[in-house]
């Protein structure tokens, strides 16, 4: 499979304030890939560098093998780029906007449009500023599915949809990767959607990744290891994230099994030891924290 | 493509370029009008010796319309475009960015061209009826830099519009203010007429700054 999406020692600053020191990753061909991370941690940043509207301070990135400043019309036309918000031109109407878009696309499916916009029983004539977040952010989707894209790179998506959207806009995305030639590249927020989705995971955390793993992987190997012990502190181990203690009883994450951590803990005094599967939202906290 | 383009701009901006034809008509009316009436009540003679001895201004009411109007037509066209940065949607088209942005330039300036040609074609002729050529002319050198500086607003609005720093913005603000002021030092009529040409280089010049906007733009400057 090919890389679609290369990010090479990306380092970029705000003013002093460090956002990324040497990021690098790739999306490979047919691959949907969420990046998770708290508020500031940059990922809305790292979407405006891919599409070439923000200099980074150093490193360089590449879409469909080309220099993410200096893409090609021919490249532009097979990224589908939905912006934080849904962001479109809300002064055209439902029509309007599909004749102004399909003028630029080659293989234009106008009834992948019309087939969604069906569902939101909106009038042709309606103009976009009129419409719901929810209502706005499938006419933003239905735009992306009439283009075809073989990369479709999303800020935010979830961002201001209510639960149904949210659903809805997630399944129709299941649907439109299934067959496994279309490459997504997405950030979010609101990780129990990205559950349903993504195929890997970047876990950002402030000026790095944290993780960069399948999902699957995560979700069947990462777990929460609750315990007791009679102590202040717990002694730093590499294996484990974010251990504190909460009230009379001590909380860890980790990778490691219920055997190897048992055997860690148990040196330091821990007993009770109980393991608790975890959701990708869950496994974001252990791996991120909760402040 | 660019067909696309200019049919997005006149969604942008469609109600405008008819008001603003509207309000260029009723002038050019208004015009005629009240040239017809100060002929009326002082005569002919005494009016050609006013124009022509005292400098009576015949097209003064049209003074700031041409600048207004290409203001208007700038922010109607790229506050949008800054709005939530869905500038960033425009420059994804599969166009080259130069030319997307020539592309919308053009639509403005070319509107502007229209209204602004349209004005005197009307206007001037009109004025012919009553006065010699040689009048017509002067009244045509003395409102020409009016006509140049709504062109020069147009691109110099669209430079402010595109960038992305408001700090930045204010500068140019006042850059803009101070370059349009040239087009309207107190003078008499022919005042201009050797330094129309520069006027005329320097707003062919300016339709380059919207470019250096988009490049801050692209670069994420903050």
């Amino acid at each position: 499979m090919d890389a679609i999406i290369e990010c090479e020692n990306i380092t970029h600053y705000y003013g002093t304030t460090l956002i990324y020191e040497n990021l690098n990753f790739e999306v490979r061909q047919g691959k949907i890939l969420g990046l998770l991370g708290k508020n500031g941690t940059g990922k809305t940043t790292i979407i405006n560098i891919l599409n070439g509207y923000l200099k980074p301070r150093s490193g360089i990135c590449r879409i469909f093998g080309e220099k993410m400043e200096n893409l090609t019309p021919g490249v532009k036309s097979r990224i589908g780029l939905l912006l934080e918000g849904h962001i479109q031109h809300t002064y055209f109407n439902v029509q309007q906007i599909e004749r102004y878009y399909s003028r630029f696309f080659p293989n234009w499916k106008k009834e992948a449009y019309y087939e969604l916009l069906k569902k939101l029983k909106v009038s042709p004539t309606q103009k976009i500023n009129t419409m719901s977040c929810g209502q706005r952010s499938q006419v933003a989707l239905g735009l992306l599915f009439a283009q075809d894209p073989e990369l479709l790179i999303m800020d935010d998506f979830s961002m201001g949809l209510d639960p149904g959207y949210r659903r809805l806009f997630v399944e129709y995305l299941k649907e439109f990767a299934a067959d496994g030639t279309k490459t997504i590249f997405l950030t979010s927020h609101i990780i129990q959607d990205m559950e349903l989705l993504i195929d890997d995971c970047i876990i950002m955390d402030y000026g790095k990744i944290l993780l960069h793993q399948p999902t699957s992987h995560i979700i069947e190997n990462f777990r929460r290891f609750r315990f007791s012990a009679d102590r202040d502190s717990m002694a730093p181990d590499e294996r484990f994230w974010h251990t504190e203690r909460i009230g009379n009883t001590w909380e860890t994450y980790s990778f490691a099994t219920l055997e190897e951590v048992t055997s860690i803990l148990s040196g330091q005094g821990a007993h009770d030891i109980r393991e608790e599967k975890l959701s990708l939202e869950d496994a974001f906290i252990g791996l991120t924290g909760k402040y | 493509m660019y067909q696309s383009i200019i049919y997005k701009e006149w969604i942008k901006t469609g109600k405008l370029v008819i008001l603003a034809s509207v309000i260029f008509v009723g002038v050019i009316m208004y015009s005629f009008i009240s040239v017809k009436q100060i002929l009326r009540l002082n005569g002919s003679v005494n009016i050609w010796e006013a124009v022509i001895m005292k400098d009576l201004p015949l097209l003064s009411t049209l003074k700031w319309l041409p600048v207004l109007v290409a203001i208007l037509l700038a922010l109607a066209q790229f506050v949008p475009e800054m709005q939530n940065k869905r500038l960033k949607l425009t420059l994804h088209l599969p166009l080259p960015e130069t030319l997307i942005m020539i592309t919308m330039l053009g639509f403005g300036i070319a509107v502007l061209l229209f209204i602004y040609a349209v004005t005197y074609v009307v206007l001037l002729p009109g004025l012919g009826i009553w006065f010699a050529p040689e009048i017509v002319q002067l009244s045509f050198y003395a409102s020409l830099p009016w006509f140049i500086s709504g062109l020069l607003a147009y691109t110099l609005t669209t430079w402010i519009c595109l960038e992305p720093v408001w700090r930045q913005r204010i500068i140019n603000i006042a850059v803009s203010i101070a370059c349009l002021s040239l087009f309207f030092v107190g003078t008499r009529s022919g005042g201009y007429n050797s330094f129309i040409p520069y006027l005329f280089g320097f707003t062919i010049l300016s339709m380059l700054f919207p470019f250096y906007s988009v490049s801050r733009f692209k670069e994420g400057v903050q």
